[in-house]
Parts: C-alpha cells; structure tokens; sequence
C-alpha cells in the first residue's frame, strides 16, 4: 500500500459506505416523515408545539437537561421501560418530529421524559420543581434553576403564578418567586412531551394492544 | 543520501541543507541515540485468528439477515414483542399507571410529601373511612384537586391535575391498586364504577375543593352512582 | 534492516525535520497541555456537582447542564486534538522524510484552532449549546473550527504527497486516513445538524455516527499511529507483521464507521440501522486483536523496557487499554449487556476509559518523546515523571472501576419495575463520590505535567546528556542477568 490515490480511495470509498448507510438513506427513509391524522378526530399526532414551547426547546438545549433525562421508551423485547412507566408504548421515529433538534439523550441520571407532559400535567408543580427539585423530589441530585425565576415584591395581590416556595431559597419578606419567560417556556415545552396517543408502527404492550388505526 | 537511492526528486518540501553545512556535534543528543525509523517484519496471520475472523462474519450475516426487519423504515423492532398476560391484567395496569401519573407526588411508597402532597398509605380518603366515599376518590381522579385538605390529620395545599383523559379501566386498576397497596386494604373500584361517576359529573370544569367534594351524594341516594360492591 | 544504527546522513535528516516542526508542533502541545487543564478543572466541577448538587449552583453559566458540555468539547477539542494534530503532524512528517515549510501558516491555524475552541465554549456557557452530545458549540464557532483544521489537514495530506521514495509504513495510513474522515465528519455533522438541522430521530443517528466517529476515525487512529511508531522506534525492533497491520487498517476503517447506532439501542430508528451497528461493533474483535497482537509480539521478551522508558510506559499503557475499552464496547452493544448499561454511569466509565485510558495516555506517550527532540532539552526530572504515570494510571483506573460498578447497580435498579427511579440515585451515589475522588487524581497528575512541560519549554532544571529514565539501567535485576545494551542504543533510544 504505497501508492497515494491507492490508499487515498480505499480510505474515502470505505467510510463512504457508513457515511450513505447511516446518514444519507435513513435521512431518505425518516427524513420526510408526517404526522398521523386520526381518521376519527382529525387530530395530529405528533401534535404541533405551541410559539412558547418552541422557545422553550432552546431554554432545554441552552441548559443541558438531556445530559442527565433521556426521551426514549424502549420496546417491551429488550427493556422494561414499558412496565417501569415510562409510557405505554415504545417512541418511534415519528415521535420527534416536531423537535429540532430531538433531544433522545444517553443517561437516566434523571428520569425519561419522553411523557412527562402526560404523567405530570401541573404546571405548578414544574415551576417547584425547577426552582427547588431537591424538595420537592426527595434524593433528587438535580441542580436548582432558579437563576429562571426573578424575585420581586408582591404587589397588590400576589401573582397567580407565583412559585410557592420551599426548602433554604426562601425569598425576603414582602418578596414572591415568579417565573421568568424562559421558565414558563421550558415548562410549556416539557408539558407538550406527550407521546401517549398510539401510532401503527409502534408496538405497545399495555394489556390492551394500541390500536392500529387504516393508514389512509 | 543513504543507500545508493537516486536523487530524490524537487519539490516545495524538500529543503534539506545539505549534510556538511550542519555541525554534528550541534545536532541534539536524542537525535544521535535513536533507532533507525520503524518498519514492519512480516509474520504470519495466526491461524486462529483467521478462523475467527470468519466466524465473526458468519455470525454477522446470520445476525443482520434476521433482525433487520427486512431493511423497512417502519419495522422498530427487529424480534417480537413479547404477548402480554392478557387484556388490560387489572394489578400490572394499576401498578403501571401508578408509576406513570401518580408516583411523581405522592411518591413510590404513598407517602406523600408532608405539607404538599397528601399520602395515600393509610388515608381516609382512600380506605372510604371516616364519611368518604367511593365516588369522592373517582371524582378527584377524574377532574383534579385544589386548595387545603384534610387527610390524616395534617392540610395539604398542593395541586392535582385532573386524569379524565385516562380510560375508565384505567382509573379503576390504579384505585384498587392503591387501595390495596403499602397496608391499605379496602374493596376494590370497577370500571363500570367509574364511567358512571364520569357521567354523573361530566359537566365539571374545575378541580375539586374539599368542600365540595363533601357535598357529592352519599351511595344510596336515587341519583349517585353505586359501586357495586357492598362495603 | 532495524537492529543497527542509522547512519549520520539520516540522523542529520531527522535533525532538520525536527527543527522544521518546532515552532507549530510544540505550539499545539502547549495549546492542548493548556486546555487540559482547563477541560480537568470543569470536569472536576461537574462531577462534584453529581455529589452536592447545591455546589454552586445559583449562577446560571456555571449549571451542570452547561459545565458538563463544555467540559466534553473542551477535552476533545481543545485538549486532544490540539496534542493529536501535533503528534500527527510531526509522526508524518518524521516518515514522510519532509521538512515542514510554511510554519507560520500552521501556527496560525493553531491560533485559530484555540480561538474557535475558545469562543465555543463561552457559548456554551453562556447559554448557547445546540445539547447534541459532542457537537455542541454554537453554530457562529464550528467554522472556526473548520477553519483552523483545514490547514492542519492540507499539511498532512500534501506531506504524504512529496514524500520521500520507499516504503509507506502503517503509522502513515492511519494519519492520512484520520486528516482524510475528520472534515468529512465534522462537515457532515454541522451541515445536518445544526445548519440545516435534519428533521425528528434522524438528528440521533447523525449525532452519534459523528460522535462514534470522532473517536474511531479521528482519534484512534492517530492514537494507533502513534502506538506503532514509538513501540518498536523505541525497542529498535520491526513491528510484528504487515499483513495483520493491513487487517487491522481496513477492518478499522469499514467496521468503526458503523458503529454509531449502538449509543441507541432500543431507540426510535428501524431494527435494521441498529442491528447493523450491533453487528460492526463486535465485527470490531477483528482489528482490535489483529492491532493487539502485532503489538504484543513487537514487545515479546521487552516488557522490561517499561521500567526505564517513560514513552513506552505511557504508551503501551494505553495500548493495552485500547484492546481492553475495544473488547468492552463490543460486548456493551449486543442488546441483552446494553439493557442493563445503557442510560447508567456504566457509559461514563467506558467513555473515559477510551478517551483517557487509551488516546490521553498514548498521547503523553508521544510527548515525552518528542519534546525533547524539538527542544533539545531532556525532562527534568525522572521522580515527576513517575508521579505523572501514577497519579493518571490509578486515576482512570479508579475511575473507570467506581463507574463501572456504579453503572451496574444503577442499571439493575433503572431495570426493576419494582423498583422507584430514586433508589437508583441513592445505589449509585457512593460510587459517584469515589468517581469525584478519582478526578482529583487525574487534576494532580495533569498539574505534574504542566509543571514539567513548561520547565522543558524554559529549560529548567539540570543539563542531561542522556535520556531521562525511569529507573537505573545498573539497578534492575534484569540488567544484572542480561548483557548491557551497547551505548547510544538500546533502552537509552528513548
């Protein structure tokens, strides 16, 4: 092997394999996907993020949740992720295709939140949460965000949003807790992460089988 | 230079002074002390290892060939799901849906957190003690909970969202199953139960206060729902 | 061919290549010594703060989720890239036979390298990571990038072009190779991803194609280069065998390419791109052995040598965790392992162990043998440098054994339906506590080096004229049975 467009195509024509098998045909094979219509309702599934969930993909991204929370259920052959409750059925491809980028993750220092908007719809509780996850989780090693809230007086009467506060970040007397925009956009967007609603090419192995709804 | 080579060719990298313009002794002792640049001698290809390069490769054909799902973009999964015990098993449901709603507030064991979130372990409401009824604890599933309650003889000023968009089976297994789990042993809710409860109470638009919840009919009355169980 | 000494002609050659690298290859080095100890400092933060999540913890840039990102892309590009294009640039020079021309313009691109590396990272604490695991500078930095490596790359590739008539060995390869698939990578992955970011799950299988081949086709092979250049330069004796450095060259390049999807198993892609990465990950078993036997062989009757050289220590240290962190990660990705390590520190732990245990370790292998050819200047101190081996050997394996174990029993608990998310936390804490412990070792051993890099940049310390090594030649046991090497050769060729 001495010979420079020898080894120079051998090199290129090899990684080029990879680079059609794992990039360029599953971009053609998933990159085009739509959402389902249910025939029945009409609705879509994925459903379309609201502005302010949209925004709040940039508040996860800027501050690195998926470092510790993963968004994939995986099937019932290989994990228990199903039984555990992660969500009723496997995630597939087209679970994600409202997000840019899909924050599927690679740890579970934190729970999965692929359904976080189904199993804990409270938005009161997100905004406790955020500020103080250690109390309001007891054990919970995650950090506190409430460098996302602002504290001010109360005025008048006190915010309907605002946080009620417990554990050592007390506010001063005579202050509330209030989310910022980033926080209620990051909360919009955990609540949007729903993906409960069955699809046909997903198995899901809750007792009852998720319907397999005519592809139209 | 060295060996009887011809003269290399010229080219931009190919600047060498030439030898007897550099002072030997100038020349860094490390430079002296090597080696000559590395070569490869040419052993043989252990037999062993030939044999096991093909047996890796028959094992990764035989492998690809059976879990790829015939190369399909919508074939997840490259081996059957494993049946399940049967449709909707009512204790494995009840567990379920109890780690995927409930167990975020009112944690794994039912415990509850203290001034927050009420337990559900030993709770009057839960075991229908104390005045509470059956279609009370349906009705707080149904539509949500908000503002002080009583239970156990502490307040709780948490919020709870209300879960109508569970099915009727699926409601029933989590209160049976928390009515019979972590001590608590009271007669378990059917699914019946709770669609009448969801059509007695379908106009309700907001969670429930304690107070109203005190004013839903006892059982027995012509228009509340009954569970068919006696107590 | 090997065995006798060279002849003054090429030693004055090597001179003259030496002196013509001097300037960009020593100014990588200080870059990447520089960032690493920066990378250690965030790493060090970030794992504390797995242990007391309150440690500082109310200013926003200072968050986990942005201590830990930069952290990644400041040890891998910041540290070992910056000390792998050096090392790369100077191996293909050596065997190339060609002076560098044009330093300053690689320097340059050096400068450029640092401040794209620089700039990315305050993006990223300052709020702006993209969150794509390896890729997460901002879309304003990763041009710099680009920039700053284009040059690098040309170099190594028009070097091997106007090489000198002869024998291509393996170490050239394997450079062309990794200067040929890194901007192809690195391309790819910031045009799908963050400027015409691709739609749904297709952003993971990209991420981790790049993310997998940033480690497999950037990394090791420059780890790999350096491994078969300084194993037998130093011990004076040939490689094993062409032939299973060919196997190992060609089975790298078509298997590791398609590993990436095992960092998705059981994710939402169809069966066929994951099983086929399952199977080119234990396809890997073929060059990973093919590479460990010719290593072995090459140091057969010489495993002496690493009492005494300080390049071989460091290097077949990282050899031998090359196969080890190969041999694990085949086996993570058959679907019944990864349902237990998949999500858990146990990741973390293999993670490292490739990145440190193997490149880290090949990397400072390389250094302390080149430095001093390029500053004409010996190490200052043989004590230094046996507290740099230890402190960064026990380091990484404390490391990789607290997280491994952790990753196991974390796994089991994440597994157990019976089981609520926090018993998983509380299981793996202790073992996160000794993982932060061991990150204090790796910050001391990195301090050592620091100290002795910049003491052979000045010069510091006591004029040698021979190598600086480990023990005494008359003291081993070895010496007293065996022959003394002849002067100028042998286990002083360090």
């Amino acid at each position: 092997m001495n010979k420079l467009p020898q080894l120079f195509f051998g090199i290129l024509a090899v990684f080029a394999t990879s680079w059609l098998g794992l990039v360029v045909y599953p971009y053609v094979q998933l990159g085009r996907l739509q959402p389902e219509r249910s025939a029945k309702t009409g609705t879509l599934t994925p459903a379309p993020l609201t502005s302010s969930a949209v925004a709040g993909e940039r508040v996860f991204a800027a501050n690195g949740c998926v470092y510790c929370h993963s968004q994939q259920v995986r099937p019932a052959w290989l994990s228990t992720d199903i039984e555990k409750g992660w969500g009723p059925r496997q995630t597939v491809a087209r679970d994600y295709l409202n997000e840019r980028p899909s924050f599927l993750g690679t740890m579970r220092t934190g729970p999965d939140l692929s359904n976080i908007g189904a199993r804990q719809p409270n938005v009161r509780w997100h905004f406790e949460h955020l500020y103080e996850p250690g109390v309001v989780s007891p054990g919970s090693i995650m950090p506190s965000f409430r460098f996302l809230f602002v504290e001010r007086p109360v005025g008048a009467t006190p915010s309907p949003d605002a946080v009620a506060v417990r554990g050592p970040h007390q506010p001063r007397s005579g202050d509330e807790i209030v989310p910022t925009q980033d926080a209620r956009d990051l909360v919009a967007y955990l609540l949007s992460l729903d993906r409960t609603q069955p699809l046909p090419e997903a198995d899901g192995t809750d007792g009852a089988k998720v319907e397999k709804e005519a592809k139209p | 230079m060295s060996e009887g080579e011809p003269e290399p060719p010229e080219g931009e990298f190919r600047d060498l002074a030439s030898p007897s313009e550099i002072d030997l002794p100038r020349v860094h002792g490390s430079i002296l002390r090597e080696h000559r640049e590395p070569a490869e001698g040419l052993g043989r290809v252990p037999l062993w290892f030939a044999l096991l390069m093909l047996g890796l490769t028959l094992w990764g054909a035989l492998y690809l060939a059976n879990r790829s799902g015939g190369f399909r973009a919508d074939v997840f999964n490259p081996v059957a799901a494993p049946t399940p015990e049967g449709p909707g098993d009512p204790a494995t449901l009840g567990q379920r849906v109890f780690l995927r709603n409930c167990m975020l507030c009112h944690q794994f064991d039912g415990r509850g957190v203290p001034g927050q979130y009420p337990p559900l372990a030993g709770s009057e409401w839960v075991l229908g003690e104390d005045g509470h009824t059956d279609q009370q604890i349906a009705a707080i599933v149904l539509h949500g909970a908000e503002g002080p309650f009583n239970v156990k003889g502490d307040v709780f000023s948490g919020a709870m969202a209300p879960w109508k968009a569970l099915r009727d089976d699926e409601i029933a297994a989590v209160l049976t199953y928390v009515r019979s789990s972590w001590g608590n042993a009271a007669p378990p809710i059917t699914a019946e139960f709770v669609a009448r409860v969801r059509e007695a109470t379908k106009d309700r638009a907001e969670p429930w206060s304690e107070g109203e919840l005190g004013d839903l009919p006892a059982p027995g009355a012509a228009n509340a729902p009954a569970n068919p169980v006696e107590h | 061919m090997n065995g006798g000494m060279p002849d003054v002609e090429s030693r004055l050659e090597r001179a003259e290549i030496d002196r013509s690298l001097r300037g960009p290859v020593l100014f990588f080095f200080a870059s990447g010594v520089a960032w690493l100890l920066v990378g250690s400092v965030l790493g060090l933060l970030a794992a504390w703060k797995m242990v007391f999540p309150g440690l500082l913890d109310s200013a926003d840039w200072l968050t986990f989720g942005r201590v830990r990102p930069a952290h990644l892309d400041i040890v891998i590009y910041g540290c070992a890239s910056a000390v792998g294009m050096g090392v790369g640039i100077w191996l293909m020079a050596r065997l190339c036979r060609v002076a560098l021309r044009h330093r300053g313009l690689l320097v340059a691109s050096g400068v450029v390298w640092n401040v794209g590396v620089a700039a990315g990272t305050v993006g990223i604490l300052c709020g702006q990571s993209r969150s794509i695991e390896w890729l997460e500078f901002p879309g304003w930095a990763t041009p710099i990038l680009f920039l700053g490596y284009a040059l690098v790359g040309a170099w190594g590739v028009i070097m091997f072009r106007y090489r000198r008539p002869g024998h291509v060995y393996v170490s050239q390869w394997y450079l062309l190779a990794a200067f040929l698939w890194f901007p192809w990578l690195y391309a790819t992955a910031n045009v799908l991803l963050i400027w015409q970011p691709v739609q749904g799950s297709v952003v993971g299988a990209v991420n981790w194609w790049y993310g997998h081949n940033v480690l497999g086709l950037w990394f090791t092979p420059i780890g790999l280069a350096s491994a078969y250049y300084m194993i037998p330069k130093v011990l004076g004796r040939p490689v094993h065998s062409y032939y299973l450095a060919i196997i190992g060259f060609w089975a790298l390049a078509l298997f590791y390419s398609w590993n990436g999807m095992h960092h998705l198993i059981g994710g939402p892609f169809p069966a066929w791109m994951v099983s086929a990465s399952v199977v080119a990950s234990v396809m890997m078993f073929v060059p990973v052995i093919a590479v460990a036997i010719n290593h072995h062989l090459t140091m057969r009757g010489h495993f002496h040598y690493l009492k005494w050289s300080p390049t071989l220590r460091f290097t077949v240290f990282g050899a031998m965790t090359y196969t080890a962190v190969s041999f694990q990660g085949s086996l993570m990705a058959l679907p019944a392992v990864n349902n237990l390590t998949h999500f858990t520190d146990y990741t973390v732990g293999h993670a490292h162990l490739g990145l440190y245990g193997f490149f880290t370790m090949t990397m400072f292998g390389a250094m302390y043998y080149i430095v001093p050819r390029l500053v004409g200047w010996e190490w200052p101190s043989a004590t230094m440098i046996r507290w740099h081996f230890w402190l960064a050997a026990s380091g990484i394996a404390l490391m990789f054994a607290t997280l491994t174990l952790g990753g196991f029993v974390q796994g089991l608990e994440l597994n157990d339906p019976q089981s609520a998310f926090m018993s998983s936390l509380a299981v793996a804490a202790p073992f996160r506590f000794v993982r932060g412990l061991s990150g204090i070792l790796l910050m001391a051993a990195h301090l050592v080096f620091a100290v002795l890099f910049v003491m052979m940049l000045l010069r510091r310390g006591e004029r040698r004229e021979e190598a600086t090594l480990l023990a005494r030649v008359e003291d081993s046991a070895t010496a007293r049975t065996e022959p003394r090497p002849p002067a100028g050769g042998g286990i002083t060729a360090v």
